[in-house]
């Protein structure tokens, strides 16, 4: 009879940049109130249904391979969360955004307005968490409000310098526009849409092109 | 389904448990060694020209050859009046480098109005060697009864080196001044495991071979004890040049043994991370699902979703990850199972 492995896992955790800069300020910043779990690292289609020795060795690859230390970068960290969802769950929630990728001319009028939708659920009570990068490139005006307003989410990784260049709204539709600058003749940025209650996440690429003098300027808008 | 589902807020009187202290204690060298022996002992030529006068810094690779050579400790000598080294009072020329060293470690370590050290017996003496280690490699502390450390000179035969350990472990109430606790250096060896003193302070004549400062990382030697056992010849005349720490470098390179072990108090916060049976069973890694339909990219995780563990994030209220940890290999999670994960982090 041998004896059963009770014993609790311990690992070590380590500072991140942003924790560091919070201890350091001392006025006691630091404070964790909460937790979320991840598997970055894994790839679930080493799951192995076809396993000669049967269901306990279905993850086989995947219990056995050895993982990566921990990065002090918080943009490089958790980056997919696990969620608790209903166990009847037979899809996950999904964001289906009509357009693919959004390009403008510069001082392209009302800009455009995005209106996402959530397949396999729903976000239609807290709405959307619409995320601009770079607000050089484009800003944001909420389009249509949610009904159950919530402040905005930061659930995606930025950098320090991308959180002090974005911006984010609250709503169920956004409006994306285009700003102004002198060089160079293209900027590019990202959009990421997070569902607020679903958690389901979405990115899309924003360019505005440099309106040439002399040319004809046009821009989407909606 | 609230995005909420990503995390958990800690029961801050059950799930973390703060402060706890815990007392490390390792090699002190470089690379976690707890011993110097023969051919790790180097100083630097560029140093002779610049602070070697003063001290020399001794590495355990050459830094003539190793770009990441380290130093381990250092190496000095003080006279009260400044002999053995260039310079006199008055003089405009010569920076008396050795009454510099013994005022710095004398106002550094002493009460004030004391321009001395006091040895065991009341002995005093006017000069001393003094082994400082380097901070980076101390840390906190060296680790009392726990160094050894060899000195050769003229008057020794190969192999027949004195043998200098502290008495900390006969001593159940060390003296604590500015400088912290204080021990004597004794002759004696660490090699069994334990300190075996082979001439007690008191018993020494002229009173024990020194002084060991722990907290400060300072081995404080009495030259003229050192010099009647070793004959390594101090130089204490007045106004000449420096040559006493080139020479104490010698007797430790020919002693070719240095072992020591630092310490250091951590404090450490434990979370305890518990996700319950029905939580965190699904993932939003996209090899987790279809990213046109949602669908699992294995059929079989429909009502027996089983996700695997790799990473905890440790979070502020405003979802700022400030800490993370990872495990060492992936923990299935599902249903019909619970963790319980302990995250330590030490400040």
């Amino acid at each position: 009879m041998g004896f059963l492995n009770n014993t609790t896992i311990t690992v070590d955790a380590i500072l991140t940049k942003r924790g560091r800069e919070l201890l350091a300020r001392g006025n006691n910043e630091f404070q964790v109130t909460k937790f979320a779990l991840a598997d970055d690292e894994v790839d679930y289609r080493l799951w192995d249904t076809s396993h000669p020795n049967g269901t306990n060795f279905y993850g086989a690859v995947i219990e056995n391979m050895p993982l990566l230390e921990p990065v002090p970068d918080e943009t490089q960290a958790l980056k997919y969360k696990l969620i608790s969802l209903p166990k009847e769950t037979s899809r996950l929630p999904i964001l289906d955004i009509a357009v693919p990728s959004l390009t403008f001319q510069q001082g392209g009028g009302n800009g455009d307005l995005v209106s996402p939708g959530t397949l396999n659920s729903t976000d239609a009570d807290l709405g959307y968490t619409f995320l601009v990068h770079d607000t050089n490139v484009a800003r944001l005006q909420v389009g249509q409000a949610a009904p159950g307003q919530t402040a905005p989410l930061v659930p995606v990784n930025l950098s320090s310098e991308e959180i002090t260049n974005s911006q984010s709204v609250v709503g169920l539709t956004a409006r994306v526009l285009p700003q102004t600058f002198t060089t160079p003749n293209k900027k590019t940025t990202q959009l990421t849409i997070v569902g607020n209650q679903t958690g389901a996440t979405s990115t899309i690429t924003v360019t505005v092109n440099k309106t040439v003098l002399g040319s004809p300027g046009s821009g989407g808008s909606s | 389904m609230a995005l909420a589902g990503a995390y958990k807020l800690f029961d801050q009187e059950n799930d973390v448990v703060k402060n706890i202290k815990a007392t490390i204690s390792s090699g002190i060298w470089s690379s976690g060694a707890n011993t110097l022996t023969a051919g790790m002992y180097f100083t630097q030529s560029a140093q002779s020209s610049s602070t070697g006068n003063y001290f020399f810094d001794v590495y355990k690779t050459s830094p003539a050859t190793d770009s990441e050579a380290e130093i381990q400790f250092s190496l000095a000598y003080g006279h009260l009046h400044g002999s053995g080294s260039k310079g006199t009072v008055g003089a405009a020329t010569g920076n008396r480098a050795s009454a510099a060293i013994h005022a710095q470690l004398v106002n550094l370590v002493l009460p004030p109005n004391t321009d001395r050290f006091t040895y065991a017996n009341s002995t005093t003496s006017k000069h001393f060697f003094v082994v400082s280690l380097k901070r980076a490699r101390m840390r906190e502390k060296m680790d009392p009864g726990n160094w050894e450390l060899h000195l050769s000179g003229s008057s020794k035969k190969a192999g027949d080196n004195i043998r200098l350990i502290d008495d900390s472990n006969s001593t159940t109430n060390p003296e604590s001044g500015i400088g912290g606790r204080v021990f004597n250096v004794v002759t004696g060896s660490i090699s069994t495991g334990t300190s075996v003193i082979e001439t007690a302070a008191s018993s020494n004549p002229g009173g024990g071979f020194g002084l060991f400062y722990p907290d400060l990382g300072l081995i404080v030697l009495n030259a003229d004890i050192v010099n009647a056992s070793a004959s390594f010849a101090v130089n204490s005349t007045s106004n000449t040049i420096n040559t006493n720490t080139e020479n104490f470098f010698k007797s430790v390179k020919g002693g070719a043994y240095f072992q020591a072990r630092r310490e250091e108090k951590l404090s450490s916060t434990h979370y305890f991370v518990r996700a319950g049976n029905k939580e965190f069973n699904f993932s939003n890694n996209p090899t987790f699902f279809t990213a046109s339909t949602g669908d699992f990219t294995q059929p079989t995780f429909f009502k027996d979703p089983k996700v695997y563990l790799t990473t905890v994030g440790l979070y502020n209220d405003s979802n700022e990850l400030l800490a993370v940890a990872k495990l060492s290999q992936p923990v299935l999670k599902s249903y019909s199972r619970e963790a319980l994960i302990k995250v330590k982090l030490d400040f």
